[in-house]
């Protein structure tokens, strides 16, 4: 085999491999389906090129771009990573708003393809359609870049950045950021009442993707010393997602092998096809792209994991006896320091205890219509409220304001005394008003495990800085929450179930995820939306007893249920709610008694 | 002036063959709630077969219904064998974008295995020129316009007047309402499929008689402009469709007598990306 | 409608349902029949799985185990357009009308079914049941107000004089005083020209006051049923309705 020929594939390989460990990252990984992708490879590329080339007047303007500073290696490819990380900023608009995902894809496609346009016709920029060559390679003027030896060399460092990527790619994907990015793709409602920044997340994924594709359109440029704008036409996007998908998204080692079997892969298997004179000359190439059509859309509908699907997370858990069943009747102690921790230390009596949560004058309005009307309500400390009503109410609405889901319309909502009111969900949850869902919201493709150290906050590994600096720096906290989250599952008894996805367990089962999971963010005050529904009468009481356990040490609880039999059992106080008003409050014994209670229900 | 009236009168007629296709698009969109990105490979496959036809000697004229047949069918099959299934299996918006991406890289790099990469062009006669207003067109451009008019006709008629139109509509509005009303929606979407196939095969061929010379790849951009006609409008909007077309297709080929003609599909591009940011449901689509 | 038009009711069953939304069923086990000519209302708190055995006897939830029948035919598992077919008009609790659509088209797509030549005849019939629709025939749905799209989509199902009437809510943000012209003039005389009518209804009293049978459901399964007599002179009625009852053996 000719020495050239493999220099070529190795190359190929390295920049290819890099490209799709940065795709896959943003799409795999985070859910960001970046349909531009190849725009920031080719910014990277056209800056390495005017970073590397003379001005363009050295040459008597034979080609034309901006630049031109002739600067030496490695600060070309430096630039190239730094300006598809920036070129990554202004996209964040189109990917972070809360538009349909087919109408996101097609924007940025259309994106891409504008901008290959605007290139190929404007000259002055990047010589347009003729694009940029005679590329100067790195430390020309010193090495001869003509012999074998320079040759091997370059492969080696584009092989080696190609083999940093992947262990930067790997170490941010492995850390609390990762798990954090999975959440978020696997459901951003939830995630961000989780308290986390959707927003920044997104940014600081499409920055890095951005920076590594940029990088891989440095060296390939270096290599080529050539670059215009058929090189990246929206087709060779295509080719990048369909080599993930089949590789594997969300897989490293799958981006790696889809890399090598698609953009690589494919332009071998044409060098050995052998060539007659009878075909006319474009068959192949065109055949290759219905091939890889036919592939996209096999692989989508018998393996759309891909060939290395994303593997499973299994965490040990601390070497405690794991036969010690929990759903014993009397709590564990073993949690209540660090979940009361927020609520602060001892508990005066119902009545005397300190208002937590608080809400003025709340109203909602749908287009004229009044979901809830001039709300007030106080909810102290240690106790578990429950919220009842029937039939559009509005305390679905209710609870959807308090926990910042939904802006009111008026009124205010102070957590703790402090204002809450303008704050989002996400900074919500930060300063300890968490709420749950009514719906399925368990992240279906994180371990049960995962789930609940999703929620832990303040975990240093749970950022992006925080990650590249890898475990020495997140470990004790990670230990510390999985410590944590191993007692929550001993204590609502689902232990054994630890490792398996939580989209594989029963109904009953993911609920009690949720409300671990909600539990792990250390709530001041936990809202929880129908958190019984559907679930076995036992359950619910065991559910029952655990939150009435966590409200004695401090934490508290607002609840809306329909199971009234709940209300009985562990609920007081007891809120009513009718036609978008409170209507009365009391043990449910109590409200009972109450004609006007007994209407509201029985009237609707 | 008349370099504003000649790109005006192309701008009809590019509006034309827009309308016809964005139409098309929408309907498609509306009944089945997929962004089918292969419309435009589709139409490209339609345009050469009547190319074929035409090659073998015969005229457009009649290579144009079976272009129009063969299009239908297989705009059907698409949506049979590939669109639903995925659906029923739950498939993300995204995959669904994906999948049509798959299938757009099949039927048009097909079409360009077979036929090859060159361009090839109608053989077709102009016909006399005529000159209307300050406005020259040549025979064959007045039928292009002529021919979308009826069509967007045919099509308001469809829609507001026959119980299949107004079929469509309640399956696309409300799909688990039209079947409990008794509405056997599975057939009436295959007929829309089958209609809107028709369209794009129809739009493929006119628009290679607008283009003079085509190849397999050339509805590339096309497809942007069908894109931009039908956010203008609204996805699913039939009536918004034609409206955007109109402006799309003026827009582009009017901005070509002000700025240097390579940057006359800008504009597109720009309204496109500004209606997604701004007002995906489109100008005639419900409020944001 | 008047007097000399009277449906043929068709007699209703839902024999032992069990019915989801895949995952772990929402109601399970229930029996419950309509005669033609009777009203039969369902009430019960929220997540009792009232609207979902509507949905499974209308085609648009899938049984797993149960039977549902119609007019002694076995329907179940069938798709809702066959089941329309067979005589079932359905109105459900939201997106009940065709928002695009003008008043009349709604009327025409209620009446799908009908012949041609039927439509315009049917359409007149229905305007003198809603007058008030009669002057908006032209403006599309989307723009009525909550009561007018409750009219309309009442409407849109008389179209067909179905066997079956299957209600879900039909009061659900309605003004109290429209809510009674509703139920007390409009539903009460389907069943008065012989259809059978089941209705899901929060408005507890107000469904009570016409109803000739009444089942109680709570936690997807039957808690009670009788006469409306019979309900409120058991101790056990508000509490069942008010969660606090026990399933009846």
């Amino acid at each position: 085999m000719n020495s050239y020929y493999l220099i070529n594939l190795l190359i190929y390989a390295a920049v290819d491999a890099m490209a799709c460990l940065g795709l896959s990252q943003q799409f795999g990984i985070a859910g960001v389906t970046n349909f531009g992708f190849i725009i920031f490879q080719a910014a990277g590329g056209y800056a390495a090129a005017v970073l590397a080339m003379p001005s363009d007047s050295a040459n008597g303007h034979f080609q034309s771009y901006i630049g031109g500073w002739h600067l030496p290696f490695p600060l070309p490819w430096l630039g190239a990573a730094v300006v598809g990380g920036a070129l990554a900023l202004p996209f964040t608009f189109l990917v972070g708003r809360r538009l349909r995902g087919d109408f996101a894809a097609v924007g940025l496609l259309v994106t891409a393809v504008l901008v290959n346009l605007l290139v190929t016709n404007y000259v002055p920029l990047l010589n347009g359609d003729a694009g940029i060559s005679l590329i100067p390679e790195p430390l020309q003027g010193v090495l001869n870049a003509a012999t074998s030896g320079y040759q091997w060399a370059f492969t080696a460092v584009a092989v080696i950045l190609c083999a940093g990527v992947y262990l930067l790619v790997r170490r941010l994907t492995e850390s609390p950021y990762g798990r954090t990015l999975r959440a978020m793709r696997d459901n951003d409602t939830v995630a961000d009442s989780l308290g986390k920044d959707l927003r920044s997340l997104r940014t600081g994924v499409l920055v890095t993707g951005g920076a590594i594709a940029g990088l891989s359109g440095g060296i390939l440029v270096s290599y080529i010393t050539t670059w215009s704008p058929a090189a990246w036409g929206y087709a060779e996007t295509v080719v990048l997602f369909a080599a993930v998908i089949i590789g594997g998204a969300g897989n490293h080692r799958g981006a790696v092998l889809g890399a090598v079997l698609v953009p690589v892969g494919f332009e071998e298997v044409t060098r050995f096809i052998p060539s007659s004179n009878n075909l006319p000359p474009n068959l192949i190439p065109s055949l290759e792209w219905v091939a890889i059509g036919l592939l996209i859309v096999i692989f989508l509908w018998f393996r759309p994991q891909g060939i290395l699907p994303e593997r499973k997370r299994a965490i040990a858990l601390p070497a405690v006896a794991a036969d010690v069943q929990s759903g014993a009747d009397d709590p564990q102690e073993l949690t209540q320091p660090t979940l009361a921790r927020r609520s602060g230390a001892g508990s005066a009596g119902p009545d005397a205890s300190p208002v937590v949560l608080r809400a003025d004058g709340l109203t909602r309005e749908f287009g004229g219509v009044r979901a809830v009307s001039d709300v007030s309500l106080t909810v102290r400390r240690g106790t578990l409220t429950g919220l009842i009503g029937p039939n559009g109410a509005g305390k679905s609405t209710l609870l959807a304001m308090l926990a910042g889901t939904l802006p009111p319309t008026s009124g205010t909502i102070s957590c703790l005394g402090q204002d809450v009111t303008a704050l989002p969900a996400f900074r919500r949850a930060r300063v300890g008003l968490v709420r749950t869902f009514q719906l399925a919201s368990e992240f279906k493709r994180l371990t049960v495990l995962e789930n609940l150290l999703s929620a832990v906050p303040g975990n240093r590994g749970d950022s992006l800085a925080g990650a590249i600096r890898g475990r020495r720096y997140w470990g004790s906290d990670e230990l510390a929450a999985i410590a944590t989250a191993e007692a929550l599952l001993r204590r609502f008894g689902l232990l054994e179930v630890a490792g398996q996805y939580a989209g594989d367990l029963s109904g009953g089962q993911r609920r009690l995820v949720e409300i671990m999971r909600a539990l792990m963010t250390e709530p001041t005050v936990l809202l929880l939306d129908e958190p019984m529904a559907g679930v076995h009468p036992n359950l619910a009481r065991r559910i029952g007893r655990e939150l009435v356990a966590l409200c004695r040490d401090g934490m508290t609880v607002l609840m809306v249920e329909h199971e009234l039999a709940i209300m009985d059992e562990f609920c007081d106080p007891v809120i009513v709610m009718a036609e978008g008003t409170v209507l009365a409050e009391g043990t449910m014994a109590e409200l009972r008694a109450r004609t006007e209670v007994v209407e509201a229900y029985l009237v609707g | 002036m008349s370099l504003f009236l000649a790109s005006l009168g192309f701008g009809l007629v590019t509006a034309s063959v827009l309308a016809i296709a964005a139409v098309g698009f929408t309907l498609q969109f509306g009944v089945t709630d997929v962004l089918n990105l292969a419309y435009g490979a589709v139409m490209i496959a339609g345009a050469f077969i009547a190319y074929v036809i035409n090659n073998a000697g015969l005229s457009v004229w009649v290579g144009l219904p079976v272009a129009v047949a063969v299009c239908s069918g297989g705009s059907v099959a698409l949506n049979s064998l590939v669109y639903t299934p995925f659906q029923r299996r739950g498939a993300s918006p995204i995959t669904m974008v994906i999948v049509s991406l798959g299938v757009t890289l099949i039927i048009e790099f097909g079409v360009q295995a077979v036929a090859g990469g060159t361009s090839v062009s109608y053989h077709l006669a102009q016909g006399p020129t005529l000159q209307a207003g300050g406005l020259i067109l040549t025979a064959v451009q007045l039928g292009v316009i002529a021919l979308s008019l009826v069509v967007m006709a045919g099509v308001h008629g469809l829609l507001r007047y026959t119980k299949l139109g107004k079929a469509m509509r309640a399956t696309a509005a409300n799909r688990m309402l039209a079947r409990t009303c008794g509405i056997r929606t599975g057939r009436v979407i295959t007929l829309t499929w089958a209609l809107t196939g028709a369209l794009c095969g129809l739009a493929g061929v006119v628009f290679g008689i607008d283009s003079g010379s085509f190849d397999a790849t050339s509805t590339d951009v096309f497809l942007v402009l069908i894109l931009a006609a039908v956010f203008l409008g609204g996805p699913g909007q039939a009536y918004g469709a034609m409206l955007g077309a109109a402006v799309i297709g003026i827009a582009t080929e009017v901005s070509a007598a002000f700025i240097p003609a390579d940057y006359k599909y800008v504009i597109a591009f720009v309204i496109l990306l500004v209606m997604l940011g701004i007002r995906p449901a489109g100008l005639l689509g419900a409020r944001a | 409608m008047s007097a000399e038009s009277s449906t043929a009711g068709l007699a209703l069953r839902a024999e032992n349902v069990t019915a989801g939304y895949g995952g772990d069923p929402v109601i399970r086990g229930i029996t419950v029949s309509a005669d033609p000519a009777e009203i039969v209302s369902l009430v019960g708190p929220n997540g009792s799985g009232k609207s979902t055995l509507l949905k499974s006897l209308a085609g648009i939830v899938r049984v797993a185990p149960g039977r549902v029948l119609v007019g002694g035919a076995d329907l179940t598992n069938t798709a809702p357009e066959e089941i329309a077919r067979a005589g079932v008009g359905y109105v459900p609790q939201v997106d009940d009308v065709f928002g695009p659509l003008t008043v009349r088209e709604n009327l025409e797509m209620g009446g799908y079914l009908l012949r041609r030549s039927e439509v315009a005849g049917r359409t007149e019939r229905v305007l003198t049941v809603f007058p008030r629709l009669a002057g908006m025939l032209t403006r599309p749905a989307g723009r009525l107000s909550g009561g007018e799209r409750k009219m309309l989509a009442m409407a849109r199902v008389l179209m067909t004089e179905p066997g079956v009437f299957l209600l879900d809510e039909p009061t659900a943000n309605l003004a109290p005083k429209v809510a009674a012209e509703l139920l007390g003039e409009h539903v009460r005389q389907l069943a008065a020209d012989g259809a059978t009518v089941l209705i899901v209804e929060q408005r507890a009293r107000a469904v009570l006051a016409i109803s000739d049978r009444t089942y109680v459901l709570g936690g997807g399964e039957v808690r009670m049923s009788g006469t409306p007599a019979e309900l409120a002179a058991s101790p056990d009625f508000v509490e069942s309705f008010l969660g606090g009852g026990r399933p009846r053996v």
